[in-house]
């Protein structure tokens, strides 16, 4: 289980902020916790794969994609926010994540 | 080798518009105006009510069909009157209409009748209208095919995007039951497309016979620029490898991953979706090789700075 340390909360949140913005064409300073990630950005569940690539590579995870599915589907992720937060427990828990939910 | 022209690749049928690449290119829009009216005046004038900001045909399949098909002979079109010349294409499944288009090897027309007598050819041979497709993202190709026999679906893979992105037909039911499975299975992604028509399976081939009547009559030549196949990835370069391409890709399972890995294996840099939507380009991102896609606008806008195919 890795240790989350502020480094990486803050290497995560600026990895999702700066993702978004070039995807999506948005002004990285208008991307806020709160903003919704399909109703403000038109983002896609191809970005949220691609974003979950990026992070794999990153931190070396060891997780498989249905494993972050599953948990997704009890745990929707609709705002920035909410998806650092997935993003940091998939990064602390790896393919233990659906463990959180025992 | 082909050189360092991009390849124009072209979608399938598309009804949503809202990705539209071309709004406010003056260009396009003049284009596509002088496709969209022989179109209305080969096959049905109803065409001539679509705007791209609300498509009013979007429940009509072969007017989309028809659409899609004008949308991706503009968009190509638009780049060779610029000076941007492919140097290799492919349609991504019934994308391959614009790419024999473009590729010299049918005129407009023919492709808008190849299309009309596809459909009607489905139509006619099709037992009912119960079929559906559904794209899946986040499960293995084991995934996919443990849930399709644990559940006794009669459904079939008929195209891998990526490792981890498929489309599947079949049965409409079935198609239903998939996505609930899938998602439970913990796919990132998995939705019905909005077709009635079960493209790529072998519940086509009655319809791929009737269509190939016309298909061998039709006037058709040999490819002017390599046309790769979607079916074998093996480069058509002759007018009956083109013949049977056309009806084969109706009833056959097609790989766009195998497709764009030979295209890069054959020196091709880079890639331009012509079309609608950002779907292929979005895809190209969970394929590994040395090109990349430049969506379409982009290289129209930078092919009025520089001659010839322009460096993105």
């Amino acid at each position: 289980m890795a240790k989350i340390t502020e480094n990486t909360r803050n290497e995560v949140r600026e990895t999702v902020f700066s993702f978004f913005a070039e995807e999506c064409e948005a002004d990285k300073s208008q991307i806020k916790d709160a903003t919704n990630i399909i109703k403000d950005l038109d983002g896609d569940s191809l970005m949220f794969l691609e974003l979950i690539e990026i992070f794999k590579k990153k931190f070396n995870l060891d997780i498989e994609l249905k494993t972050i599915g599953k948990y997704a589907v009890k745990h929707p992720v609709e705002t920035i926010g909410q998806l650092i937060e997935m993003q940091l427990l998939i990064i602390e828990h790896e393919n233990r994540l659906l463990e959180l939910d025992k | 080798m082909a050189e360092d022209k991009p390849a124009f690749v072209f979608p399938a049928f598309i009804s949503d518009y809202r990705e539209d690449p071309s709004s406010n290119i003056p260009a396009f829009n003049v284009i596509f105006q002088s496709y969209l009216n022989t179109a209305a005046a080969c096959t049905d004038e109803k065409l001539l009510a679509f705007h791209a900001e609300s498509n009013p045909l979007i429940e009509d399949e072969l007017l989309n069909q028809y659409l899609s098909y004008i949308y991706g002979c503009s968009c190509a079109r638009v780049l060779l009157n610029n000076g941007v010349n492919p140097g290799m294409t492919a349609g991504y499944s019934m994308g391959i209409y614009a790419a024999l288009f473009i590729a010299g090897s049918i005129s407009f027309e023919t492709g808008l009748l190849f299309i009309q007598k596809a459909y009607e050819a489905i139509r006619k041979t099709l037992l009912h209208t119960h079929y559906g497709m559904c794209g899946v993202i986040g499960l293995s190709e084991n995934d996919i095919g443990e849930i399709v026999l644990n559940s006794n679906l009669n459904l079939m893979i008929v195209n891998r995007n990526s490792e981890y992105s498929f489309i599947l037909a079949g049965d409409s039911f079935h198609i239903n039951v998939f996505v609930l499975k899938a998602r439970e299975e913990g796919a990132l992604h998995a939705r019905s497309i909005g077709v009635t028509i079960p493209y790529h399976t072998n519940l086509l081939e009655e319809a791929a016979s009737e269509f190939s009547k016309t298909v061998f009559t039709a006037d058709v030549h040999s490819p002017g620029i390599p046309l790769i196949s979607v079916l074998n990835q093996v480069r058509i370069d002759d007018i009956a490898l083109v013949r049977a391409e056309v009806v084969k890709n109706i009833h056959t399972p097609f790989n766009w991953l195998a497709t764009q890995q030979q295209m890069y294996a054959l020196g091709i840099s880079h890639f331009t979706e012509c079309g609608p939507s950002l779907a292929l380009y979005k895809n190209s991102k969970f394929i590994s090789g040395s090109g990349k896609f430049v969506k379409w606008n982009t290289l129209l806008k930078l092919s009025f700075r520089l001659p010839g195919f322009p460096d993105p």
